[in-house]
């Protein structure tokens, strides 16, 4: 304990680089003793028509440790800043999907896992597109078309068609994208936009392309 | 007569006796000389109690894991010789090493080495729990102790990745997925949800602690060259100046422990 | 061989497997110097290699053994088992000498010293210089693994973490991933890291023993040996493809079905017990799974005070006691959620999925 009392004041003044840091270390001894003896000690090597009095030095000791202490939270918020890029490089988040007659009633279309990772799913009433990350631990589920699941590998997660979770660890629903038409009658996903069942966002229109 | 003859044209010349300062360690003094005058020697004291030297007490699992280490540091620099950690190149690099490459077990080595290693530090802190070496004294070197073990798991984990094929991309995925849960921190940690400005959250994918360990919001390009870097220097340096403060520590709490 | 297979293919069926082994632990315990002698560790040990060798015959076992990277498993089982055996027979014999007024091995052996040149750096050579064989020949005889080229839209059947972290991925099937791979795994590297100040026990520091220190060494055992070894067993051995359970010697079919409908308490609470519907306020909803929690976190830590730990709570006083207290109980919640899983399909006890919030 005693090192660390001896250093703080001597370090403080370094930090603040006030005129008062030969001062300073002149004081840094006199802690050493007992404080009443430090007193007489001290008293005359600083006078007080030098200006600088106990009390000015301890505050003038404050603000240094201050800005020394905020000055290593912002490098080290820099720091952290640093790990995050302005820019990203991934693939594009919207793309067309072909026409809404190519795809099946009641079936999986798995042709986009590969490089979008959606499923497409129409039923009788419209589609919709399946985010194919687990909501476990992001593993990619496989569709078991002849249990007419979505099982995950990695610890055994269950989704129905609709991607309601239904068994294993998986806490929530498969997420679904933005899915509509466009002006060339193509299905278009929009992967930017995220709907999940728990928080009611299944219900926005633009989660379903009704048909 | 011709071994001592041998022995004297060797040892009794300017060059050797700049860098031996003590003689032959055939008598007491010399032993402790020996240790004294030897910057790696000095690790140890110059006598310590039997019971440091019974294999049975010891296991000698905290001098093996460091000497795994030695070995993990010597073949991981050869193999940084050959490897690119970009996406593009990784696994070819791998694949070539097999191929190209003579003395082709390096790369054995280094991933039997990692495993061994793991294995060696469990076995440490479990024969300092038994014997209750943890106990005072030797309390902080204990803490100093399990947080090795903890960059010992990270320098095997972040390993994993390099090869870049579907074992290490897998495992990698679910282990780093765990992130995405960080109370707070992660984007689907309890309380992230709480902070946000308005409608726009603060913490999302592109956002969170997890994102910040793979260089994106999925592990490719960015989470390799991180975790190359990772396991190359950050970790390894952060153990090596930890390792440093082990070793003292344990010469400062009275050596290789024993009842007090 | 059937008839043998079919028995080892029930026992590790998980649940039976983990009570076995339990059952087991604790039997090695009570009967430790029974279990500590050379005769018993000799036959145990040959039983073991008869049971590895009859299981090399089996074409699934030697698929899962044969795979590379899981031979440090089989390394590590081995090792763990002579050395838990090295420890605790030290331990007992250690114990018989206080027993008798005697001082222990290592106390006998403080008072002699020996020079580090030559006795110690001549252990520490032999060591390197097998250590280094042993790496070598192991380089040799297999060849680092390398699977097919990364590929982010094909996840393997079973995807598995690299094997030391095994137990944590299983723990990941009972428990939210904010738990198992956030909140437990910190916890085990502060409790660890705590062990040295709540331990108020100051016998047994540098030296075997195990009258002194029962406590502290069942729980680290039980930790060690069978949360972590165990678990990492289990998921090795016994999961196989979409993380289902397979016996040791099962085929791993990747059709099998198995159905895991898990069930939250709220359900339990409000439409199985109560036979309504469930509230539609979220906090009504969770009252009875908040309140078991409340009452296993903050409840069980006085009465277990008053009660079995008294002795504990004299001794380290109301702070130590209740941070050790509160570490124990997050170990214990692991094999018990792991038993309601197994008994009960319960799958959480509270569950706010809107707020990622699930124990």
């Amino acid at each position: 304990m005693s090192d660390e009392k001896q250093e703080s004041p001597g370090a403080g003044a370094e930090a603040s680089e006030t005129p008062a840091a030969p001062e300073a270390t002149a004081v840094k001894r006199p802690k050493l003793v007992p404080v009443k003896k430090a007193v007489p000690v001290k008293a005359p090597s600083a006078p007080a028509d030098e200006g600088v009095t106990r009390r000015g030095l301890f505050s003038a000791l404050g603000l240094g440790w201050l800005t020394f202490v905020g000055a290593s939270g912002a490098f080290l918020a820099a720091s952290t800043r640093f790990l995050f890029p302005n820019v990203r490089y991934e693939p594009p988040s919207s793309f067309r999907a072909g026409l809404p007659s190519d795809y099946a009633v009641g079936a999986v279309e798995e042709r986009f896992k590969a490089q979008y990772g959606v499923w497409i799913v129409r039923n009788q009433e419209g589609m919709y597109v399946l985010s194919t990350v687990c909501t476990h631990l992001g593993c990619t589920p496989n569709w078991l078309a002849a249990e007419q699941k979505f099982k995950c590998p990695c610890h055994g997660s269950g989704f129905r068609m609709s991607g309601i979770n239904f068994e294993g660890p998986a806490p929530r629903p498969l997420e679904r994208y933005a899915i509509s038409l466009a002006d060339d009658g193509q299905v278009l996903i929009d992967k930017s936009r995220l709907f999940q069942e728990e928080k009611g966002q299944w219900k926005d229109p633009a989660s379903f392309l009704r048909l | 007569m011709a071994r001592s003859k041998v022995m004297k044209v060797l040892t009794e010349n300017p060059v050797w006796r700049s860098v031996f300062r003590h003689k032959m360690p055939s008598d007491d003094r010399n032993r402790v000389l020996v240790v004294l005058s030897n910057v790696f020697l000095h690790l140890h004291p110059t006598k310590v109690r039997k019971s440091g030297v019974r294999l049975s007490y010891t296991w000698c699992m905290g001098g093996l894991t460091f000497f795994i280490f030695l070995v993990e540091s010597v073949t991981g620099i050869l193999l940084m010789f050959y490897y690119r950690p970009t996406a593009e190149f990784a696994f070819e690099d791998i694949q070539a090493l097999g191929a190209h490459v003579p003395l082709g077990i390096m790369r054995e080595l280094h991933r039997w080495g990692a495993h061994a290693m793991v294995i060696t530090v469990w076995l440490h802190m479990f024969r300092v729990f038994l014997t209750g070496s943890y106990k005072p004294p030797r309390e902080f070197n204990w803490n100093v102790g399990v947080i090795l073990l903890v960059l010992t798991l990270l320098l095997s984990f972040t390993g994993y990745l390099l090869p870049w094929d579907q074992l290490a991309m897998w495992a990698v995925t679910v282990g780093t997925n765990m992130a995405r849960a960080t109370p707070f921190l992660g984007n689907e940690g309890p309380g992230a949800a709480l902070l946000a400005i308005g409608d726009t959250p603060l913490v999302h994918a592109g956002s969170d602690v997890r994102f910040a360990l793979l260089g994106g919001r999925f592990v490719a390009a960015g989470a390799l060259l991180r975790f190359y870097v990772l396991h190359c220097i950050a970790i390894p340096l952060a153990a090596a100046v930890l390792m440093a403060v082990h070793f003292w520590r344990v010469r400062k709490d009275g050596g290789i422990s024993g009842p007090l | 061989m059937e008839t043998f297979k079919e028995i080892v293919n029930f026992l590790t069926n998980p649940k039976i497997l983990l009570i076995l082994s339990v059952v087991m632990f604790a039997a090695g315990l009570i009967f430790i110097r029974f279990f500590t002698k050379p005769i018993v560790a000799i036959a145990g040990a040959a039983a073991s290699v008869v049971f590895f060798g009859l299981s090399m015959t089996d074409e699934n076992f030697m698929l899962i053994v044969a795979k590379a990277d899981n031979v440090p498993i089989v390394m590590m089982v081995v090792l763990v088992g002579f050395f838990t055996w090295l420890g605790m027979r030290r331990a007992v014999i250690n114990d018989q000498l206080m027993e008798a007024g005697q001082e222990t091995m290592e106390r006998r052996e403080t008072k002699q010293k020996v020079f580090v040149w030559p006795d110690l750096v001549y252990i520490e050579f032999l060591a390197i210089i097998l250590c280094t064989v042993g790496l070598i020949i192991w380089s040799i005889l297999l060849d680092a693994p390398l699977e097919e080229p990364a590929n982010p839209t094909r996840t393997p059947n079973p995807s598995k973490a690299p094997w030391y972290f095994l137990g944590l991925q299983e723990m990941l099937v009972y428990y939210d991933p904010w738990i198992a791979g956030v909140l437990l795994p910190g916890l085990i590297i502060v409790g660890l890291m705590a062990v040295p100040y709540f331990d108020p026990n100051p016998k047994g520091n540098g030296y075997y023993t195990w009258k002194e220190r029962k406590f502290a060494i069942t729980t680290f055992l039980f930790g060690f040996l069978i949360l972590w070894v165990t678990l990492i067993f289990i998921g090795t051995f016994l999961r196989g493809p979409n993380w289902n359970f397979f016996g040791l010697f099962e085929r791993w079919d990747v059709a099998k079905l198995e159905a895991l409908v898990n069930v939250d308490l709220s359900e339990y609470f409000w439409v199985i017990w109560l036979d309504g519907g469930r509230p539609t306020n979220p906090l009504l909803r969770e009252l009875p799974g908040l309140i078991v929690t409340a009452g296993y976190l903050f409840l069980l830590p006085p009465i277990l005070a008053k009660t079995v730990f008294r002795k504990f709570y004299a001794e380290m006083g109301p702070i130590r006691f209740n941070v050790m207290i509160f570490l124990f109980l997050m170990m214990a919640s692991l094999p018990i959620k792991m038993a309601l899983r197994w008994m009960f399909n319960l799958k959480y006890l509270v569950a706010f999925p809107e707020y990622f919030f699930n124990i």
